[in-house]
């Protein structure tokens, strides 16, 4: 791809996950976040260690961005900054946004990666070949929502003494240093999903795959499923709301709908959809 | 497969099925999806993308989260022997999802400070004894003491251990059981008994259509924050309900407050009157509802005296009244930083007084359900238990004290000496699973079992709907085989004692069962014993008959007190309360530690929070490190600077700066209760956690705050974006 090419063709380039990329998806995987019940409460985050292994790096590896929360709640104050001439206190609280790899269609991640470990998957996935990984870390630089986390050490030495090990879910590695990470969207429970569905002779069905944050969200703000099941409540939400994959802009019928992706400008075309928070002045 | 067209791939594939099915079947025999048996599943290839991903089936258990005092159901994953993963019990009355410190439990459980061993004091240091020469010990020192020269000083307790403990006691001679929560909602429940004759009546977030909530963080720490988050999520839908949250401090729920109001430490009363005065004489609310003497109170509370008092401006107290007025039913709560002063009592009326004034009562606020097993019901803590205790130690009152799910040496103000105090006592016993403060004082440690390692039951304090007993029951093998369960250890104390009545129990399990045998045929709905005991132990809970309730109204005295200035100490001090160290108990958890702070967004270490106006007039900047000073004695740490604190005020989290308790918690961050002064809640009695006055300034030292992310505002990128309610009820309302 010479930069001439791209720079002739670039308004295709820019569009081109509109034309469906070269995937026959089996299960579109996907979410809906309700920003209006999120509390910020972090359990979903916590739930994410507890589910996935993620080691737990101490204050000074935190503090320079070591840190491998796949799951991270950010938490935003109005503007104007701080120590604005504005309004004395913080009235309307704050804005919680829990962040979890997008797993966008069209990621920016993948193209970037020299040893191809990380690519789509038929289920939509954005997944993630550990024992391919050399990690060059350009998929982290590349990704708009820095939600790559980078095995700059070997953790597992330090962080599960004996017995903190046999709380490790043997459904998935524990990762060594130089590998890069990110959320699955809990890949092992879709896996379990997918094979118990099939020992029963179905199709998966709405309700089989729960990721650990929905399923630990005191509020039900989390929502997953498979975005091409129809019935799936996932799917009828963005219906509802609007939002389609596959789409640079939303032609909504009602502009005051709430769903939208997070930097969807940028046409990445994630997987995840939130809507907004509600505040009443 | 015939040998014939075997190839490479195919040979792996066989290799690696039989290499996980052997060992899995060998480990224990439960259901794998990969057998050679079978052979129908699709085999992981080690290329491809998900061969990180080995599925086995995990088999699920009930049991009850013991984390807070809440009591939440939960399910916990069992694979190959070991509970891997917890979720919330989706049956449960009081809960479904499960909040991070739930989560987190299981770092309780697995933790490698965990005491594996009985240990007894001998030349000064706790060194490891037998069992056997832990109960020569206890006969020794405990069996022969004198009536009513022995107590018990425990956390929440409930279920069977409840009445294990109580016949312990009566076998004993002692009545003495102390039962204390640093983190409690004891001035709140005297307020409710005294004015509904019901001290845990039943919220009702999905009904009600605005929340006034004077400090309650219902969705942090407030009473049963699991259930209310899920009733909040109703309260959000449809017809939205609006929230005001008035406190010194951002909470939890503060920061989901559709108006977050700063109020002076200890003028929550005065806030509430006057919203009172405004709904009386602008919005035409009637007034028949009140007593004329409370009225009477009222009318002296105008607008601009409350303005001046609690610094809340006059248009809010308005704004405020406005929503009320609008929204009906509203519900009006008051909480731990209302609570926490010398005039607790009379701010937790105040706020009760806008219920019945708003016609809440019945409404929003509806009868508790009170099962009607009474010994059997949830021992609430307080903190007066604390300061009770702490005289009658210090007056040499007890030859043996029982330490368990409490840890005073820690959470007690320095004024308390309780470490000087307790050691007054000859013999001082610790049932505890990890080294804490109190637990390293002791004279005895028996090494307690997990929650998911025993059998028990336990009765949430807070009963949603109907009143239910919940069951633990072992998730998995103990970790070490010289722990023991309470209830082993309390029967084990009632047999040395030879009480008649639990002789022939070979262990607690045994007592469970017999004693859910005696339950009434109308809750064993038939079932014989086997049955009834599968189906408890499968659901979790036991629905349990209840009397049922009702309300009464008396209000009680609303006068307030004044605000006290205090030259010398400028500054209130607010020792908050986050659901994530909780009241210390959690620092142990590696998981907490590393979650940032919901507000915050702080790991790892303690902070003190300031407003940018104080920040700039002293000169301090984020990260700074910042003297606090009250009467009682001096902490340090570091700044963070936001408007979520009044400007009077500085807030500390509780929970971290322990002197024990383990690699995760020792020596990490400061304990903001040590500098408490000694006032009370003067109606209650229990300690004023929240009116400690305080002087700071800078140290002179400055470090990166350890904080999750750089930007604290989105510099106008939609991440988080935002509709006003009137459009959410336009296109999603009811």
């Amino acid at each position: 791809m010479s930069l001439k090419n791209i720079l002739e063709n670039w308004s295709h380039y820019r569009r081109a996950h509109e034309d469906g990329g070269h995937h026959e998806y089996e299960h579109m995987w996907g979410m809906a976040i309700d920003l209006n019940k999120c509390t910020g409460c972090n359990a979903c985050s916590v739930a994410c260690y507890a589910e996935n292994n993620l080691p737990t790096v101490g204050k000074d590896r935190m503090r320079k961005g070591q840190g491998l929360h796949w799951l991270r709640m950010e938490r935003y104050w109005d503007e104007p900054d701080l120590g604005g001439d504005e309004k004395e206190y913080q009235e309307r609280g704050g804005s919680f946004l829990p962040m979890m790899c997008q797993q966008c269609n069209a990621a920016t991640c993948e193209p970037v990666c020299p040893v191809a470990a990380t690519y789509h998957t038929p289920d939509g996935l954005n997944a993630q070949v550990y024992n391919r990984c050399i990690g060059s870390r350009y998929c982290s630089n590349n990704c708009p929502y820095r939600l790559r986390y980078f095995n700059f050490y070997s953790y597992y030495e330090e962080s599960w003494p004996e017995p903190l090990n046999m709380q490790l879910n043997p459904d998935l590695s524990v990762r060594d240093k130089g590998v890069m990470e990110k959320c699955t969207f809990c890949i092992q429970r879709i896996r379990t999903g997918k094979d118990a569905a099939q020992r029963e002779g179905r199709e998966v069905k709405d309700g089989d795959v729960v990721t650990a944050c929905a399923q630990t969200c005191p509020t039900e703000a989390i929502v997953f499923g498979d975005l091409l099941d129809k019935d799936a409540q996932v799917t009828k939400l963005w219906k509802a709301q609007e939002v389609e994959l596959g789409k640079t802009k939303q032609d909504k019928s009602n502009g005051e709908l709430r769903g939208y992706r997070v930097l969807e400008g940028l046409n990445t075309d994630p997987c995840v959809m939130y809507m907004d928070r509600v505040r009443e002045a | 497969m015939s040998g014939s067209d075997i190839n490479r791939r195919d040979f792996l594939k066989f290799m690696g099925l039989g290499g996980v099915g052997a060992a899995t079947l060998s480990g224990c025999d439960m259901p794998t999806t990969i057998t050679l048996e079978e052979g129908k599943e699709k085999v992981v290839a080690y290329l491809a993308p998900e061969e990180y991903a080995i599925p086995g089936i995990g088999v699920t258990f009930a049991s009850t989260c013991q984390q807070c005092p809440s009591g939440c159901g939960v399910h916990g994953r069992v694979r190959e022997g070991r509970v891997l993963k917890l979720e919330g019990n989706p049956e449960a009355l009081n809960g479904k999802g499960l909040c991070q410190m739930g989560q987190a439990s299981l770092q309780g459980h697995y933790n490698p400070d965990r005491i594996t061993q009985p240990m007894a004091r001998k030349g000064g240091a706790l060194m490891p004894v037998s069992w056997e020469d832990a109960w020569l010990l206890m006969k020794e020192k405990a069996s022969g003491t004198a009536q009513g020269r022995s107590a018990w000083f425990t956390g929440t307790v409930s279920g069977h251990q409840s009445v294990l403990l109580a016949a312990l006691n009566k076998a004993w001679g002692s009545k003495d059981h102390y039962v204390y929560e640093a983190i409690n909602n004891a001035v709140g429940s005297a307020v409710n008994e005294a004015v509904l004759g019901d001290a845990t009546p039943v919220y009702r977030f999905d009904k009600a259509k605005a929340v006034l909530s004077f400090g309650a963080d219902f969705l942090g720490t407030w009473v049963s924050p699991v259930h209310f988050s899920r009733e909040y999520g109703k309260f959000r839908s449809g017809d939205r309900g609006v929230l005001i949250q008035v406190e010194p401090k951002m909470t939890l729920t503060g920061g989901n407050a559709d108006l977050w109001v700063a109020a002076r430490p200890g003028t929550e009363g005065a806030v509430a009157l006057g919203i009172a005065n405004v709904l009386l004489s602008e919005n035409q609310v009637d007034g028949k509802q009140l007593p004329q003497a409370a009225l009477d109170v009222i009318s002296q509370y105008s607008v601009s005296k409350v303005a001046e008092i609690s610094g809340v401006p006059g248009d809010t107290l308005v704004r405020i009244a406005g929503y009320l007025k609008e929204r009906s039913p509203s519900l009006v709560l008051s909480g731990e930083s209302a609570h926490g002063h010398t005039n607790g009592y009379q701010n937790a009326m105040a706020a009760m007084m806008l219920n019945v004034l708003l016609g809440n009562i019945g409404q929003t606020i509806e009868a508790s359900n009170s099962m009607v097993f009474d010994e059997l019901k949830a021992k609430q803590g307080n903190s007066k238990a604390m300061l009770d205790f702490a005289a009658a130690a210090g007056a040499g009152e007890y030859d043996v004290v029982f330490f368990m799910g409490a840890n005073p040496v820690y959470t007690a103000p320095a004024h308390l000496a309780m470490a000087d105090k307790i050691a007054k006592v000859p013999f001082k016993v610790a049932l505890s699973m990890f080294p804490d403060e109190t637990t390293m004082s002791a004279d005895l440690v028996l090494p307690l079992s997990s929650p998911y390692e025993e059998w028990a039951t336990s009765v949430s304090p807070y009963q949603p709907k109907d009143a239910a007993i919940s069951m633990s029951q072992p998730l998995m093998k103990p970790l070490s085989v010289e722990t023991r369960s309470l209830g082993d250890i309390l029967l084990s104390m009632l047999k040395y004692q030879g009480v008649k009545d639990y002789e022939t129990f070979e262990d607690y399990y045994a007592y469970l069962r017999s004693a859910l045998d005696s339950l009434p045929a109308s809750v064993k709905a038939g079932k014989d014993s086997d049955a009834f005991w599968s189906a408890a132990v499968q659901k979790g809970f036991i629905k349990a008959p209840s009397k049922p309730g009702s309300l009464k109204v008396s209000l009680g005295e609303l006068d307030q007190g004044g605000y006290q200035t205090n030259g010398d100490y400028p500054m209130n001090l607010v020792p908050s309360s986050n659901q994530s160290m909780y009241d210390g108990r959690n620092a142990n958890l590696p998981w907490l530690q590393e979650a940032p702070d919901q507000i915050t967004k702080i790991f790892w270490d303690s902070w003190v929070e300031v407003h940018p106006k104080t920040a700039s007039k002293l000169g301090i900047k984020e990260g700074d490190f910042i003297r606090i000073e009250s009467d009682q004695g001096v902490i340090e740490t570091q700044a963070y600077i936001y408007k979520g604190v009044h400007v009077d005020t500085v807030a500390i989290p509780m929970g971290r700066g322990h002197e024990e308790y383990g690699r995760y918690a020792k020596g990490n961050g400061v304990n903001p209760l040590k500098i408490l002064s000694p006032v009370v809640d003067e109606k209650s009695g229990e300690l004023a956690t929240h009116a400690t006055r305080v002087r700071i300034s800078k140290v002179g030292r400055s470090e990166e705050l350890p904080r999750l992310g750089g930007s604290e505002v989105q510099v106008g990128r939609r991440l988080v974006s935002t509709v006003s309610a009137d459009v959410f009820r336009r296109t999603e309302g009811a």
